[in-house]
């Protein structure tokens, strides 16, 4: 038998994918998806094109200023961009599973060559192409024969990017194969996007006045941003502007270097997962325990034993989950962030008066926004599960009601401590803010629930804990809820200023009633439906659900 | 052979005895077709009350389709299905109350113990909260499983949660159980454990309705067989009946029903000619090393 060549096995893998996408198409739920993807698409192209032209415009002005190490402002966000969006938009991230490609007889230059494209082909590498190839036009208008250096600097960037991207990937991955481990990793991860959204209203609140130690701090900021990636590439490209040609080879070697040490760090990774690296999921086998008392279930006065088992389910199971538990705080994280920032300057500016009151129906509308991933696949984390709820006799009415009460529950108490968050930083909310956020949650969650629980049948999509880059929601439901969410919030804002002019916030509530008494209905309507449609739904939920 | 060899079964006398009593699972005329494909054709079965029932095919055949469409996880395309008396497409949540499943993925919650989702499995077939409880731990204890009270299910070993999906397909008490390829992947202890809990239910006069590969573990456990092939339902009846029937269409098939010795046909046996299979012997693939 000859030995498969590299190239061979690339265009294998790509007709693979070719037919996925058109076998995708046979069905229903893979064409919504494929209009999806086309307006996700657009939307990128639309984002590109922007970004393409503000690169180029600005490069063309840093260098015809004979400011070309101010090139860094545009690749630190370019850099920014392509590391980050991937790790936080993971719908729109399509990564290999190493397990199905390892089956072959690649060689590992395959495996690597093949993880490596991948990545090209994320929205993210596409973007961050777009907007160097914008700077590269800059540079060119301003300084043609800057072009062939300035090529060869933002092809070993962009190649840096490629790489450093697989290996954040590859490590992720890493630690995401076991429980213990993906659950610290969510943790740290939501941590850090706290910590992110804390440097705003820090700064702004620093930059108010003037503060020798931020000055120090953005000069060392400024000096180390140089020997960084996005620096020295802006720094190979100025000084060869600056006739200092040999700093500037020095500089691209250096970015050679960095980018040969990213590459060792993943070949570190991808020479484990070649050698069919085993990372079971199966915890340490526990000492033998003695059987505790009878763990009676719970009970739930004024509902059906059913939906109390479901209820008691879907609770475990957000308790069981570090990051959704940690969500649970970013309401009463956000009215932090407001009392730092913004909302603090405006304190005794508002026309409204009491301007720190619309922190509580903020914090209230935040709590139901980051229910979005719980409530609008709600299936999606019971993977084969799905067939013991279609094998026992409950209604779907009944599971559902079962997993809206916990969505409820949880919004209930984001709310309750959203409130003694506002007390504790403002002083306690006017009763007629505490009333129209009462009023428009009763307003915005049954709508929200609707909306999710149609789609979580409609557009089921099996949540992969353990791998990276493995969409966790369908493209159908991000937009779907994305227009719910801008429908609900929409509608709250133009209520809340309708009151806001007329000085009187029991406007807002009464309606919010008024809404309510249309959403309150056609949330029951949809739930007395939800049998049929779950039968009719079925195959689709267990196919999508129980597959491996 | 096969169409005609369902006919000699369907003139058996026991079989046509067995057939007046009212059965636990009947089904007429039970199709189900995929696009053009028809993975199950016109099957007709009929299982009796107290009958551990194996359900037996080639790859591909219909099997894990029937059992689908028997438990309520796939619609048929057409056709009838009574069970204990019960119409399972106008009354589906009477039948599934009274019975339990064990199907190809195992439904089981990951995120649960093993007690949580006993417990949470008997509340959900409308058991009270303290016997849903008083009974999960009587089944982790018999599965011997109590002793990983903190262990997550999705940590469990696979023979551990075909264990405990058996557990939560039995724990209020079902008339009929339906188990799709109960014992692929469980080791010979467990295994033990599965066949004395499925024989006492038995005894007890419940009715099973099981599909396996493993045609060994359908002859010693199963006292009634079907087989389908290429989706209709081919033969149905005790082993003793299959056997007779084979025999009777022997002259036609391979001009002896008796095992190459003499000796009563095994089940593979009977299988192979029934669905007209042959073991290849001859190496046809000559490029294979």
């Amino acid at each position: 038998m000859t030995r498969p060549e590299v190239s061979v096995q690339l265009t294998a893998i790509a007709e693979l994918r070719w037919c996925m996408f058109l076998n995708g198409l046979r069905s229903r739920r893979g064409k919504t998806e494929l209009a999806s993807r086309i307006v996700v698409t657009a939307t990128f192209t639309v984002a590109g094109i922007v970004g393409f032209l503000l690169a180029a415009v600005f490069a063309w002005y840093f260098v015809s200023e004979n400011n070309a190490e101010y090139l860094a402002f545009l690749l630190w966000p370019i850099f920014f961009f392509w590391q980050l969006f991937p790790v936080m938009a993971t719908a729109f991230t399509n990564n290999p599973d190493s397990a199905e490609l390892l089956r072959f007889p690649l060689t590992y230059r395959s495996y690597f060559l093949i993880r490596l494209a991948y990545s090209y082909f994320d929205p993210a590498s596409a973007l961050g192409t777009v907007g160097l190839l914008g700077i590269l036009l800059g540079i060119t208008a301003a300084r043609p024969l800057l072009f062939p250096w300035a090529l060869l600097v933002l092809v070993t960037f962009a190649l840096f990017n490629l790489v450093l991207m697989q290996t954040v990937f590859a490590w992720l991955e890493r630690w995401l194969a076991q429980r213990r481990t993906r659950e610290i990793m969510g943790v740290l991860f939501i941590l850090a996007m706290l910590s992110f959204q804390l440097i705003g209203p820090m700064m702004g609140r620093l930059g108010r006045a003037p503060h020798p130690e931020l000055s120090r701090a953005a000069q060392i900021a400024a000096r180390v941003q140089t020997v960084l990636p996005p620096g020295v590439a802006a720094s190979a490209i100025a000084q060869t502007a600056h006739l200092q040609v040999l700093r500037g080879f020095a500089s691209l070697l250096f970015l050679w270097a960095m980018t040969l040490a990213v590459g060792i760090l993943l070949h570190l990774r991808l020479r484990a997962q070649f050698g069919g690296e085993n990372l079971s999921e199966a915890a340490a086998r526990p000492a033998a325990s003695h059987s505790k008392g009878l763990q009676v279930g719970w009970n739930l006065p004024g509902f059906s034993p059913s939906v109390a088992a479901v209820f008691e389910k879907e609770m475990r199971y957000l308790a069981r989950s570090g990051p959704m538990l940690l969500t649970l705080i970013m309401p009463i994280f956000m009215i932090l962030i407001f009392r730092l920032g913004p909302m603090s300057a405006l304190h005794h500016s508002s026309s409204f008066r009491r301007t720190p009151d619309m922190v509580l129906p903020g914090a209230a509308a935040y709590a139901l926004l980051i229910l979005t991933n719980l409530v609008f696949n709600s299936f999606g984390g019971d993977a084969s599960g799905i067939q013991f709820f279609y094998a026992s006799p409950v209604t779907f009415r009944q599971i559902v009601l079962g997993k809206n009460l916990t969505h409820a529950a949880v919004l209930v108490l984001n709310t309750v401590l959203a409130w003694i968050a506002v007390s504790y930083f403002y002083g306690a909310p006017h009763l007629a803010v505490s009333v129209a956020t009462l009023a428009g949650l009763l307003f915005a969650t049954p709508l929200n629930f609707t909306a999710g629980n149609l789609l979580s049948l409609y557009a089921p999509k099996k949540r992969d804990f353990s791998t990276f880059g493995r969409q966790n929601v369908s493209q159908t439901t991000v937009l779907a809820s994305f227009g719910v969410q801008i429908v609900t919030v929409g509608l709250g804002i133009a209520i809340f200023a309708i009151a806001r002019l007329y000085q009187n916030l029991w406007i807002a509530t009464l309606l919010f009633l008024i809404l309510a008494a249309f959403s309150i209905p056609l949330y029951l309507l949809v739930l007395r439906r939800l049998d049929g449609i779950a039968l009719q739904r079925q195959e689709t939920l267990l196919t999508e659900l129980c597959r491996a | 052979m096969t169409g005609a060899l369902a006919q000699s079964f369907g003139g058996c006398a026991r079989l046509r005895k067995l057939m007046d009593l009212a059965p636990t699972i009947c089904t007429q005329g039970l199709t189900r077709r995929f696009g053009e494909l028809v993975a199950v054709d016109d099957v007709n079965l009929r299982v009796a009350p107290g009958q551990f029932f194996g359900f037996l095919g080639p790859n591909g055949a219909g099997k894990s389709t029937t059992i689908k469409m028997l438990t309520g996880l796939l619609a048929p395309s057409s056709g009838r299905i009574e069970i204990l008396g019960i119409d399972l497409n106008a009354r589906p949540v009477e039948v599934k109350r009274q019975i339990g499943v064990v199907p190809e993925g195992m439904a089981l919650f990951g995120r649960l113990t093993g007690a949580e989702f006993l417990s949470f499995a008997g509340r959900m077939y409308g058991l009270d909260r303290v016997t849903a409880a008083k009974r999960a731990a009587e089944l982790l204890d018999f599965m011997q499983l109590s002793d990983q009270q903190k262990k997550l299910v999705t940590d469990y070993s696979h023979g551990m949660q075909k264990k405990l999906a058996l557990a939560a397909a039995v724990i209020h008490g079902p008339k009929v159980l339906f188990l799709d390829e109960p014992f692929e992947g469980v080791d010979a202890i467990a295994a033990g454990t599965l066949k004395s809990m499925l024989q006492g239910m038995i005894a007890r006069g419940a009715t099973i309705f099981l599909t396996s590969h493993v045609l060994e573990i359908v002859e010693r456990l199963c006292s009634h067989v079907g087989i389908i092939h290429q989706g209709r339902l081919v033969a149905q009846g005790s082993l003793e009946e299959l056997r007779a029937g084979v025999e009777a269409q022997a002259p036609a098939a391979s001009g002896n029903g008796a095992g190459p010795s003499g000796e009563k046909l095994t089940l593979e046996q009977l299988f192979l000619r029934i669905v007209g299979g042959t073991h290849r012997t001859e190496q046809e693939l000559s490029w294979l090393g």
